[in-house]
C-alpha cells in the first residue's frame, strides 16, 4: 500500500512540475493567428457551455418580445456585437482571427437560452474576446440583446428595416 | 521446497519468504515492487484526466470575465505567456530609430486601434479593458517589460486565450515596428511627442 501511496504522490508532482516547467520554458504556444485544434475547441465550447449553463438565472425574458424590443436589441447589436460576431445579411466574414472561433451569430444563432444569452453578455466568458458588457449596458439593453440574438436567423418582419440607420 | 509450499499458502507472508540474496528472489521482489508503483502512479493520471473531465465537463469551470484572476493565476499566466513570447519572437532590433516623428506615427496607430481597451497617454486607465479577463495591460501607466521586437510579434500575432487579436492581417510591418517603439515607451515619452499627439485645442 505505501509503494501505491508513493507510486500516486510521484505521479502527481511530476505532473504539476511537468505542467510548471511547460509554462516557464514557454513551450506553450500563444500565437493567436493560428486556429484551435478541432478537439481543443469542442472541448472548451462544451465546458463554457455547461458552466454557462450552471451559471446564468433559470428565468424567462421578463420583456415581452415585441417589434420593438427586437429592434432595440439589434440597434444594440449593430454597434457593440457586429464587429466580432458578424453583421447582418451579409456573408460571413473571413475566418476570424481569435484562437478559438468567434461565434458567427447571423449565420449559425445560439444554442443558449435567453437568460443565458442575457448572462453571457453581462459577465463575459473569460479567457476569450468577450468581454463583460454589465458595466456598460442596463439589465433592460442587455434583455432587448438576448432577445434579439435568440431570433437572429429569424426576425419578424419589420425588425431589420428598424435597426438600419435612417436614410 | 519449503519457500514454495509457504508462498503458496499464505500471500500475506510473501514478502517474508522471499529469498532477497538470490537473483531471482530480488527480482520477483522489485517486479512486486514496480507493479504497485506503476499502479498508483497510473491511478494518479487517470484520476487528473477523469478529474479534469467531470470538472469541465460538469460546468464547474467559472467562465464569467466579471471576476478578478487569483493572483497565483495572473502570476503564472503571465510568466507563461512571457517566456513563449521570448521563444517565438524574432530576435531583431527595430529597424527604425525611435526618434519623435517615428514615435507620433506609431502613437496615432495606437490611438486608432489600441486604446479602447489599453488606454490613452495622460489619461485614466480604460474602463473596457477591465472587463476583459485576463485585463488589458494599461501601457501608458505601466509600460511594459516586453522588448520592441516582443511587442511588434504580439501585434502581430496576438494572444490566444485573451482579447489580444492579431493584427498581422490589418498592418504592414513597417506600422507594427512604429507601433512597438511607442509602446515601449507609452510610460515614458518625450513631450514633443505628448503634445504631437494631444487633440487640436487642448491647450
Amino acid at each position: 500500500m505505501k509503494k501505491f501511496v508513493f507510486g500516486f504522490v510521484t505521479a502527481l508532482a511530476v505532473f504539476w512540475l511537468g505542467t510548471w516547467i511547460y509554462l516557464r520554458l514557454g513551450l506553450a504556444g500563444v500565437r493567436a493567428d493560428e486556429r484551435a485544434p478541432t478537439w481543443e475547441a469542442r472541448w472548451m465550447a462544451s465546458a463554457v457551455r455547461a458552466s454557462v449553463r450552471r451559471s446564468a438565472p433559470k428565468m424567462q425574458n421578463p420583456m415581452p418580445t415585441t417589434i420593438e424590443n427586437l429592434a432595440a436589441g439589434g440597434k444594440l447589436y449593430v454597434n457593440g456585437c457586429a464587429g466580432c460576431h458578424g453583421w447582418l445579411g451579409k456573408p460571413p466574414k473571413p475566418p476570424e482571427t481569435l484562437y478559438m472561433p468567434i461565434p458567427e451569430l447571423p449565420q449559425v444563432g445560439t444554442q443558449y437560452s435567453d437568460a443565458e444569452v442575457f448572462w453571457i453578455v453581462k459577465h463575459g466568458i473569460r479567457r476569450t474576446g468577450m468581454s463583460a458588457y454589465g458595466p456598460l449596458y442596463s439589465d433592460q439593453q442587455m434583455w432587448d440583446i438576448a432577445a434579439f440574438i435568440e431570433n437572429i436567423r429569424n426576425l419578424p418582419p419589420g425588425v431589420i428595416e428598424r435597426i438600419q440607420p435612417q436614410k | 521446497m519449503r519457500n514454495v509450499e509457504l508462498r503458496v499458502e499464505a500471500a500475506g507472508y510473501r514478502f517474508a519468504c522471499v529469498p532477497l540474496g538470490t537473483l531471482s528472489g530480488f527480482l520477483e521482489w522489485t517486479g512486486y515492487f514496480v507493479k504497485l508503483y506503476a499502479l498508483g502512479f497510473l491511478a494518479a493520471l487517470a484520476l487528473i484526466v477523469i478529474g479534469g473531465c467531470v470538472y469541465l465537463e460538469c460546468g464547474f469551470a467559472d467562465v464569467r470575465s466579471d471576476e478578478n484572476p487569483p493572483s497565483w493565476e495572473s502570476g503564472l499566466m503571465s510568466s507563461a505567456v512571457h517566456a513563449s513570447v521570448r521563444r517565438g519572437a524574432p530576435k531583431l532590433q527595430n529597424p527604425f530609430s525611435p526618434t519623435d516623428e517615428r514615435l507620433i506615427v506609431g502613437a496615432k496607430l495606437y490611438l486608432n486601434d489600441c486604446v479602447g481597451c489599453h488606454g490613452a497617454p495622460g489619461r485614466p486607465p480604460s474602463d473596457f479593458g477591465a472587463t476583459f479577463y485576463p485585463r488589458a495591460p494599461q501601457f501608458p501607466q505601466i509600460g511594459t517589460r516586453y522588448s520592441e521586437a516582443e511587442v511588434f510579434w504580439v501585434a502581430k500575432h496576438g494572444i490566444r486565450m485573451t482579447g489580444m487579436y492579431p493584427q498581422g492581417p490589418y498592418y504592414s510591418d513597417d506600422e507594427l515596428w512604429s507601433l512597438a517603439a511607442f509602446i515601449t515607451r507609452a510610460n515614458n515619452l518625450p513631450s514633443a511627442v505628448l503634445n504631437g499627439i494631444a487633440p487640436q485645442g487642448s491647450h
